[in-house]
């Protein structure tokens, strides 16, 4: 007999079961109209999603057994004998507030058969043969013990044999584990690949050609190592990195609704927010501080400091169509608790929104316990100029997103995330499994400075680990936590947790300083190495995936740094740092990718082609497509076509002699290297052929620049 | 670890979610298998449909008026309805002044404005009972389009590219065709956290000429000798760029994307080309701006194109169907055109044997209301309207020749066999082949689906 036919017959027996188990004092005749009129209905109409047989129970309610129905679901008891009107099921069935059977209201001769079976004392005799055990408590003490709770730990450099391989602390991390399991690290890579790479890491652009020369022969020890630094001092740095935080920041400047014209909700000035966090980065404001700024500058500047743009993090999310009800600023505020949750802190406490995270130690209480103080903010657009009006901007061009204390709200929890239906009024706090103690309820205005100052606690252990692991992962393709976003328990683990930890706990020694952390990355041995698998077949055996990072792996670039090399090639590209933000579609416009507009409404066609994330949530990592529109643009966009006549114009202007020198020039511009034999032929070849031999040079162009070679970098 | 291992590791997070189909785009996501959006994937079960033409009536349509006849509004001609707020219903219930009539073998009921696709009763699956959350534009729309009232999920072309794949790997698997920007606009069509390879492809439709259709489709000057005299040199080029690195697969599938690319400049130029039937066909469609993107329709759908979707709209008005003034003239208008161009679809696709494959969906993102609005000047109008509207589906899968479930007397609600919205999409994607419910991909830290927690598939409609 199978399974379910066991489960069938037992489904038959049990109101015979449940029958004689009729306690005493029931009276027979009730305990009849139960089985006669109500078990039936129940059984159709209910049992499917409020059942132990349900395939999801819904609402936390079950019908199934005598105990279950009188404790009730979510919303509170189903049934209270002798009292109709407290008696929530009835309320459902009269489809008052709650409507139940959700698809159609039973027959009223059936309600009113509840109503009598309720009055006269709801008469049941199910036992609770099939009560499942409750669900296990989530207690941010016992949740403690995982290992993202658990506060990061230095940990001593572990011995290795090959020391002389472990050039920064993170490599005796790397080489432990690597020399554990027999795979040779890959040599370091050549000069002229190692310059590419770290110059596109730190600047987003390719070294010029002199650049090249010069590093490549320049004889010094510390070549490299002052190379580092005179990247890391260039305004170039600062543009790079601070569109990783605006993937993070969900950065954009309008609405994916737009009603009519009606531009009340967009954003015309967010750039400013944009050239702050460029400026930031480039000052190496430490992070810290830098997150305390985008939550809370109205609270710890003065009125007139230039550091106010900085709240673009909260000020320019996303805002819904009919906003100002309830059920919208709802959506709003899980917007600005998944920004904090995931963007900072690699949790999703957002999930906790409409019932107990599943996984996590976190409490709807927590989410609500955050989403208070987004209720307590109040955002709104103001004029440039005069900076005292606090009305809505009359002219939205002129208006700058201001975040602003509200009045102090504590939320109630709103069950099952239905705004309508409202559980305990929870005061504002951080989340609980992330706090030192229980944590304390915010009692300054909204709670964004308590906010700021408990994400960036020296104690809280995710914040440097969150930071930490996005930059790497910048560099490997992979963080060592796989899932940025997510350290919680469906996140993967980490692939090597004490280099983490120790690289969290000497980046918040260290003064949160991003330059510190970006210099110990690039100055590793891990990252200068070749990114060849072919010195380790062992590695590509054993390690396919890289996870032991015996080699750098080959990278794609971004839609910004392939867009901002392109224009370095031509020749076109302006150094032009910060202002308004741009088309980068348009052949004529030269500054960089980052100042891309960027829309909720209407993501730019290019970007929204080469991968660029969806604005309207903080973006946990990009994902990477290949497809045959982006080839198209590359073959036939005016764009594109542009770029190479420029480039041929400028190898035409710039190097005097034969098609041989202008090839070699080609290949050291675009790729930072000499050409081989076999493509200098090539291209000979092709230069040589055809009637209008004028024409081939811009042809020749758009061929080198729409080369692999181009999008990845070794 | 191995290779195997790692598949591994795969399984054992499908089975936390990533559906059997999911599965090939969590992978691709992962970098485990090339991330070409183009192969064609397996689906949950035998599908019925292997395309989706979606006919999007932007306003909503008035039920009413068009597939839900309603005499009970004449005996309650002025009277008010209950439970509707004053401001509202003003004016009261109002009849349809259109005749309606049962058509076919099977008696389809449909008003007299639908003279064409009368004749193709038959082949009409009416569902009379469907409600939706909001009679707002926006919310409504979004969630017609994505499962939920805000912007942040991918919409249902999305997710059928996602779960499908393409079924011609020379042509974009979602493509949207709209003459204009519809109310609420591009995220309509946004893959949102799905990658962007299965956003649709959106194609302005007000000049057909096929080069203003396709961005980027030709190379402004050279021809195309000369462009492949270019993509040899760069096969060259990129081939002993591969032969360096161990034949990084990422590098070989950008080789193969470029390829595909130059096909596709023909592809596509031929699929997008309307110019390219006989005048008969064209003329069978009508010559306005809905008919011809209709027929164009029908050419990306016979060419494999996996959902295809079509905006009712005019070149002044981003929402045609929302007549809140003189609603009968308007809908005699646009019934009209739309009318024709919906049944030369349907005939068109019957002729090619494509119909039975071809999910065909016609409706908007709500109803009408069966009570008048006053206009300030001219003939009365009819509301938002969401409790109770109508929808068509045809072809695919889809029992031909049935009206599913019921408004009451007076088509304020749905009260038999009620049809959500999420409803809709469970049917459309089980009809596809795909399990509404196993079809989800993990994002932020849960698994995401079209249906969210909702959706029951309605089995009664499906052939």
């Amino acid at each position: 007999m199978t399974a379910r036919r066991l489960a069938l017959l037992a489904a038959l027996w049990l109101p015979v079961l449940g029958l004689a188990a009729a306690r005493a004092g029931e009276p027979r005749e009730q305990v009849d109209f139960f089985e006669g009129k109500i078990r039936p209905a129940l059984v159709t109409h209910c049992y499917s999603c409020h059942s132990a047989g349900a395939k999801k129970v819904r609402g936390g309610l079950r019908l199934d057994t005598r105990d279950l129905a009188r404790k009730g679901g979510d919303t509170g008891p189903a049934v209270v004998p002798g009292d109709p009107a407290k008696s929530l099921l009835l309320q459902a069935l009269r489809y008052g507030d709650l409507k139940m059977p959700p698809d159609r209201k039973l027959p009223d001769a059936v309600v009113k058969d509840f109503e009598t079976w309720i009055k006269s004392g709801a008469a049941d005799p199910r036992e609770s043969v099939a009560a499942a055990p409750p669900p296990a408590p989530l207690d941010a003490e016992a949740g403690k013990r995982f290992w993202a709770f658990q506060p990061p730990q230095s940990h001593p450099a572990p011995a290795v044999r090959d020391g002389a391989n472990a050039l920064r602390k993170i490599d005796a991390f790397l080489l432990a584990r690597l020399e554990q399991a027999g795979v040779e690290p890959a040599p370091p890579a050549d000069r002229r690949t190692l310059l590419r790479r770290v110059t596109f890491d730190l600047t987003g652009l390719p070294p010029t050609p002199a650049e090249a020369e010069a590093f490549v022969n320049d004889p010094a020890p510390d070549a490299y190592e002052k190379c580092v630094e005179r990247l890391l001092a260039r305004p170039a740095y600062g543009e790079r990195w601070a569109r990783f935080w605006l993937d993070v920041a969900r950065y954009a400047e309008d609405q994916a609704h737009i009603v009519g014209d009606d531009k009340s909700l967009t954003y015309p000035n967010a750039y400013l927010y944009r050239d702050w966090v460029i400026k930031a980065l480039n000052d190496d404001v430490p992070y810290d501080r830098f997150v305390t700024l985008q939550l809370a500058a109205d609270l710890v500047e003065s009125p007139a400091s230039p550091n106010l743009p900085a709240l673009g993090f909260v000020g320019l999310g996303p805002k819904y169509y009919d906003r100002g009800r309830l059920a919208v600023m709802a959506e709003e505020w899980e917007d600005r608790v998944d920004v904090v949750g995931r963007g900072l802190l690699g949790l999703t406490v957002a999930c906790a929104r409409c019932h107990d995270h599943k996984y996590d130690p976190i409490k709807t209480e927590d989410y609500y316990g955050l989403a208070g103080v987004f209720a307590s903010t109040k955002l709104y657009n103001r004029p440039l100029a005069g900076a005292k009006g606090t009305e809505d901007a009359k002219q939205p061009k002129d208006a700058m997103h201001v975040v602003r204390e509200g009045t102090p709200t504590d939320l109630a929890v709103f069950l099952r995330g239905d705004v309508n239906s409202k559980g305990a009024v929870v005061p504002r706090h951080f989340v609980s499994v992330l706090s030192d103690t229980s944590a304390k309820p915010f009692r300054q205005g909204s709670g964004r400075r308590e906010l700021a100052a408990a994400v960036t606690d020296r104690h809280n252990p995710l914040t440097a680990r969150v930071i930490v692991n996005r930059v790497w992962a910048a560099y490997f393709g992979r963080g060592l936590v796989a899932t940025p976003a997510n350290f919680g328990a469906l996140g993967e683990r980490p692939t090597h947790p004490e280099l983490l930890d120790d690289l969290a706990v000497r980046f918040m020694d260290g003064g949160w300083s991003l330059k510190s952390l970006h210099r110990e990355i690039v100055l590793s041995a891990a990252y200068r190495r070749s990114s060849s698998t072919e010195y380790s077949v062992r590695s590509t055996q054993t390690d396919p995936q890289n996870l032991l990072l015996a080699h750098m792996p080959r990278r794609r670039l971004g839609v910004e740094a392939w867009r901002d090399a392109v224009l370095a090639a031509s020749g076109r590209l302006s150094r032009a740092v910060g202002g308004q933000s741009l088309d980068p579609l348009d052949p004529k416009e030269a500054r960089r990718t980052v100042y891309s507009r960027v829309s909720r409404l209407e993501l730019n066609r290019l970007l929204a082609l080469f991968d660029f994330p969806d604005p309207n949530v903080t973006a946990d990592r990009r994902v990477e497509t290949t497809t045959p529109l982006q080839k198209m643009f590359v073959l036939n966009s005016p764009f594109m076509v542009a770029q190479a006549e420029a480039l041929a114009g400028r190898l035409a202007a710039e190097v005097p002699g034969d098609d041989g020198r202008r090839i070699d020039a080609a290949y050291r511009l675009l790729y930072g290297r000499a050409p081989g034999d076999a493509e200098t032929r090539l291209g000979r070849e092709f230069l040589s052929r055809g009637a209008d031999r004028k024409a081939r040079w811009p042809q020749y162009a758009h061929v080198l620049l729409a080369a692999n070679e181009m999008m990845f970098v070794d | 670890m191995t290779e195997s291992l790692t598949r591994r590791e795969m399984l054992r997070r499908s089975g936390l979610g990533f559906g059997l189909l999911g599965l090939a785009g969590a992978m691709q996501s992962n970098g485990l298998l090339a991330a070409e959006a183009g192969a064609a994937r397996a689906p949950h079960f035998t599908p019925k449909a292997k395309r989706v033409i979606f006919l999007f009536m932007n306003g909503g349509p008035s039920h009413v008026d068009t597939f839900d006849p309603k005499p009970g509004l004449k005996q309650r001609e002025g009277q008010k309805p209950s439970g509707e707020p004053d401001r509202k219903a003003k004016a009261g219930f109002v009849p349809s002044p259109f005749a309606f009539r049962a058509h076919g073998k099977s008696g389809v009921v449909m008003s007299e404005l639908f003279p064409n696709l009368a004749r193709r009763a038959d082949d009409l699956c009416v569902l009379r009972s469907m409600h939706t959350d909001v009679p707002n534009h926006e919310p409504g729309l979004v969630l017609m389009h994505s499962g939920t009232q805000q912007p942040t999920r991918p919409s249902m072309g999305s997710w059928v590219s996602y779960g499908l794949g393409s079924e011609n790997e020379n042509l974009p698997g979602y493509v949207v065709l709209a003459p204009r920007r519809p109310v609420v606009g591009p995220h309509l069509w946004s893959s949102s956290f799905l990658p962007g390879a299965h956003q649709g492809m959106a194609v302005t439709t007000t000049d057909m000429r096929v080069e203003k259709l396709v961005a980027n489709l030709n190379h402004p000057t050279l021809d195309r000798a000369k462009q492949r005299e270019q993509l040899d040199l760069l096969g060259s080029l990129n081939r002993l760029h591969l032969e360096n690195r161990a034949r990084d697969a990422a590098l070989e599938s950008q080789i193969r994307a470029m390829e595909t690319a130059f096909r596709m400049q023909t592809t596509a130029a031929e699929a997008f080309d309307v110019g390219r039937e006989p005048a008969g066909a064209r003329e069978m469609y009508g010559t306005s701006l809905f008919g011809q993107a209709c027929l164009l329709a029908r050419r990306l759908s016979e060419r494999g194109v996996r959902f295809v979707q079509v905006y009712y709209l005019a070149p002044g008005d981003n929402q045609p169907w929302d007549t809140h003034a003189d609603n009968d003239n308007r809908h005699r208008k646009l019934c009209a055109d739309s009318d024709r161009a919906t049944a030369a679809l349907l005939t068109d696709l019957k002729q090619r044997g494509l119909l039975d494959e071809t999910l065909v969906v016609w409706g908007g993102e709500f109803g009408r209301t069966p009570y008048a609005q006053p206009a300030t000047k001219g003939a009365h109008g009819r509301d938002h309207h969401h409790t109770g509207f109508s929808m068509v589906l045809a072809g695919g899968g889809v029992k031909g020749g049935m009206m599913y479930g019921a408004t009451d007397e007076v088509g304020m609600h749905a009260v038999e066999n009620r049809v959500h919205v999420h409803d809709l999409h469970a049917t459309i994607l089980h009809l596809l082949g795909i399990d509404h419910e196993r079809l989800t991909y993990r994002f932020s830290g849960r698994d995401y689906r079209l249906t969210d927690v909702h959706g029951r598939v309605v089995r009664d409609v499906i052939a």
